[in-house]
C-alpha cells in the first residue's frame, strides 16, 4: 500500500470517528458543560428565583459562605453521614460477600434477595422504611417492645441522634449490595492454588483469610470505597425523603442545603455557591478516583 | 457432624438474607392487608384477610396509572436515545484515533461522578427559558445528564473487551468500517448493550430530584414524585395503599430480576469496579 493512500484512509477514519462522537459531544456541551460553567457563573450573582432577576455580587457569596454556620454544620453532617453509612456498607458488604461465596443452599436466590434493595427505587425504600419506623403501628417498635429492649415506642426520625442513625442504617441497607457484588466478583477470581498453598504451609482458616483473602481484596476495596464515598457524599433522595434534613437541620447535608437555598429560600445565586463549594470538596475524591482508573488502564 | 455444621451455617446465612429482605417482604404483605388489619396488635405475619382492594383503588381511583405511563414513556425514551448515542460514541472512543480522544474519555468519567445538584439550577433555568418546564421532554433532557455518561462509561469498557482482530479481519475481507461495525461489533456488543439499557432504564425509572424540581403538574409527573405526593397530600396516611403503590412501582424491576439478572451483574463488572 503506498503511503499517500494510507494517510488518506487514516484521515477518512479520523473523520468517521469524529462524526460518530459528534452527537455525544453536542449533548455533553448542551446539558453538562454549559450548565456546569453557568453554575460557576451564577455563584457570582444574587438571583431571586421567582423573578429570576439577578445582580452581580462578585465573590461576596463565597465570603458569606465561609462565615455561614449552616454551611459548616451541613458539611459536618455530610461527613458524618458519608463515613457512617460507608463503613457499614463495607463491613456488611464484605461479610455478606464472604457468606455468599460459601456453598450455601439456594445461593442464587439468596443473591437476588440481597441485590434487590440496591435496584429498588429510593422512593420505595423510603416508604417501606417509614412504615417500618411508624411510631404506633410500625413493626420495628413492636418487635423492640415485645423483646423488652424498650418500654416506649422510639421516634426514629423525629429526634436526634435517632434521625441520623436511622438515615445511616437505611443508607447502608440500600447500598451495601453494591459492595457485595463487587467483592464477590473479586473473590471468585482468587486462584484456589493460593489457598491450597497456604493450607499446605499449615495456615488455619483465620490466617488463610488474613494472609490470602484480605491482600487480594485490598485493590478492589480501595476502588469501591472511593466510588461509594463519592456517591454517598452527593446522596440527596434518601435523606431528603426520610427526614427532609430535620429535625430542624440535624440531618441536612450539602445537597439538601443547595436544594433548600435554591427552591425554598429562592436564592439561586447563593445556592450555586454552595453547589460549587460542594463540588470543590468532592473534586479531591473525584481526581483520586479518576487518576487511579487511568493508571490502571495504562498498565 | 459435617452435616450439622453445614446446617448451622445455612441457617445462619439464611437468617441474615431474610433479615435484609424483610422490609420488602413486609411491603408485599402490607399491600394485601385490609386497612383495619394494620392496626392489629400483635401484627399478623401473613394477611388474615387477603385483599386486592388497594391495587384496585390504586388503578381506578388515583392518578397512579398516569404517573406509571409517564414513567414508562420517560424511561423508555431516555434509554433508547442514550444507548443509541452512547453505542456509536463508545465505538469512536475505543476504536478511532484522533486528537482530544483521551481528554474526552476523562470528561466522561468526570461527569459520571458529578453531583446532580450542581447541574440542577442552570438546567432548571435553561429548561424554563426554553419553555419546556412541566413536560416529559424536559425530564428526558435532564436525565441524559447522568444516563449518557453512565452508558458511555459502561459501553466503553464492553467495547474494549471485543478483540480488535475481529474487526481487522472483516476490514481485510473488504468490509467498510461501518459495515464491520454493523456486522461484527454490534452482535458482539449486544450483551453489553442490554446491560447498559437495563441500567439506564432503572436509573431513569428511579430518579427523583430532577422530577421534583422540573415537573409540577400531574400530567407529566413520573412515579417517584407522584407516589410521594400521594403520601404528602393524603389526610390520613393509608399505608396499605402506599405499599401497593410501592409494589406496582417495582414491577418492571421484578421482571428484570426474574429474567435478565445476569445482565445486571455483568454491568457491575464493567462500571469501573474491576479491582
Amino acid at each position: 500500500m503506498n503511503p499517500a493512500r494510507r494517510t488518506r484512509l487514516e484521515r477518512e477514519y479520523a473523520l468517521l470517528g469524529a462524526i460518530l462522537i459528534a452527537p455525544t459531544v453536542l449533548i455533553f456541551c448542551a446539558v453538562i458543560v454549559y450548565p456546569l460553567v453557568s453554575a460557576i457563573y451564577l455563584s457570582l450573582f444574587q438571583v431571586f428565583t421567582p423573578t429570576l432577576e439577578g445582580s452581580w455580587v462578585g465573590l461576596s457569596n463565597y465570603r458569606e459562605l465561609l462565615g455561614k454556620e449552616e454551611f459548616w454544620t451541613s458539611l459536618l453532617n455530610n461527613i458524618i453521614w458519608t463515613v457512617g453509612t460507608l463503613s457499614l456498607q463495607i463491613i456488611f458488604g464484605v461479610a455478606m460477600a464472604l457468606i455468599l461465596h460459601q456453598n450455601m443452599w439456594f445461593r442464587s436466590l439468596a443473591r437476588s434477595l440481597i441485590l434487590f434493595p440496591y435496584f429498588v427505587s429510593t422512593v420505595v425504600a423510603v416508604l417501606v422504611w417509614k412504615w417500618l419506623f411508624n411510631d404506633l403501628y410500625g413493626i420495628m417498635n413492636h418487635l423492640l417492645i415485645v423483646s423488652g429492649l424498650t418500654d416506649f415506642p422510639i421516634d426514629y426520625l423525629g429526634t436526634m441522634p435517632n434521625a441520623m442513625i436511622s438515615v445511616i442504617l437505611v443508607g447502608a441497607w440500600k447500598y451495601f449490595p453494591f459492595v457485595v457484588i463487587a467483592v464477590l466478583a473479586r473473590l471468585q477470581t482468587i486462584p484456589d492454588a493460593l489457598y491450597e498453598a497456604a493450607r499446605i504451609d499449615g495456615a488455619g482458616p483465620i490466617s488463610r483469610f488474613f494472609d490470602v483473602t484480605v491482600p487480594q481484596l485490598r485493590e478492589v476495596l480501595v476502588v469501591i470505597i472511593m466510588l461509594r464515598a463519592i456517591w454517598d457524599f452527593k446522596e440527596f433522595d434518601m435523606i431528603y425523603l426520610l427526614t427532609g434534613g430535620g429535625p430542624i437541620t440535624s440531618t441536612q447535608t450539602l445537597p439538601l442545603l443547595v436544594y433548600k437555598e435554591a427552591f425554598k429560600l429562592n436564592q439561586m445565586g447563593m445556592a450555586s455557591t454552595y453547589a460549587v463549594a460542594m463540588m470543590a470538596i468532592m473534586l479531591v475524591f473525584m481526581i483520586l478516583y479518576i487518576r487511579r482508573t487511568r493508571s490502571e488502564e495504562d498498565t | 457432624m459435617k452435616f450439622t455444621r453445614k446446617l448451622a451455617f445455612n441457617l445462619f446465612a439464611w437468617a441474615i438474607v431474610l433479615a435484609v429482605a424483610f422490609p420488602l417482604f413486609w411491603m408485599l404483605v402490607t399491600s394485601f392487608k385490609p386497612q383495619f388489619e394494620l392496626f392489629r396488635r400483635p401484627p399478623t405475619f401473613l394477611p388474615e384477610t387477603f385483599t386486592l382492594e388497594h391495587y384496585w383503588r390504586l388503578l381506578s381511583g388515583t392518578n397512579f396509572m398516569i404517573y406509571f405511563r409517564n414513567s414508562a414513556i420517560l424511561s423508555t425514551v431516555t434509554t433508547l436515545v442514550v444507548v443509541a448515542i452512547a453505542t456509536v460514541g463508545s465505538y469512536s472512543l475505543v476504536r478511532f484515533r484522533y486528537r482530544g480522544r483521551e481528554s474526552l474519555a476523562f470528561i466522561v468519567l468526570f461527569t459520571y461522578l458529578l453531583p446532580s445538584v450542581v447541574l440542577i439550577i442552570p438546567l432548571y433555568l435553561m429548561l424554563v427559558q426554553m419553555g419546556l418546564s412541566n413536560t416529559i421532554l424536559s425530564l428526558v433532557i435532564a436525565y441524559s445528564t447522568f444516563a449518557l455518561p453512565y452508558a458511555l462509561w459502561l459501553l466503553r469498557s464492553f467495547m474494549a473487551g471485543i478483540p480488535e482482530d475481529l474487526e481487522s479481519a472483516a476490514l481485510v475481507d473488504g468490509a467498510s468500517r461501518l459495515g464491520a461495525f454493523r456486522d461484527v461489533i454490534l452482535p458482539q456488543l449486544l450483551p453489553g448493550i442490554i446491560s447498559t439499557a437495563l441500567f439506564a432504564f432503572i436509573l431513569s425509572w428511579n430518579e427523583y430530584l430532577y422530577a421534583l424540581v422540573l415537573v409540577n403538574s400531574d400530567s407529566a409527573r413520573p412515579l417517584t414524585t407522584g407516589v410521594m405526593n400521594m403520601l404528602v397530600s393524603a389526610f390520613n396516611i393509608e399505608w396499605s395503599l402506599l405499599m401497593a403503590a410501592s409494589v406496582m412501582m417495582s414491577v418492571p424491576l421484578i421482571i428484570v430480576f426474574a429474567f435478565l439478572q445476569s445482565y445486571l451483574t455483568r454491568g457491575f463488572g464493567a462500571g469501573g469496579v474491576k479491582g
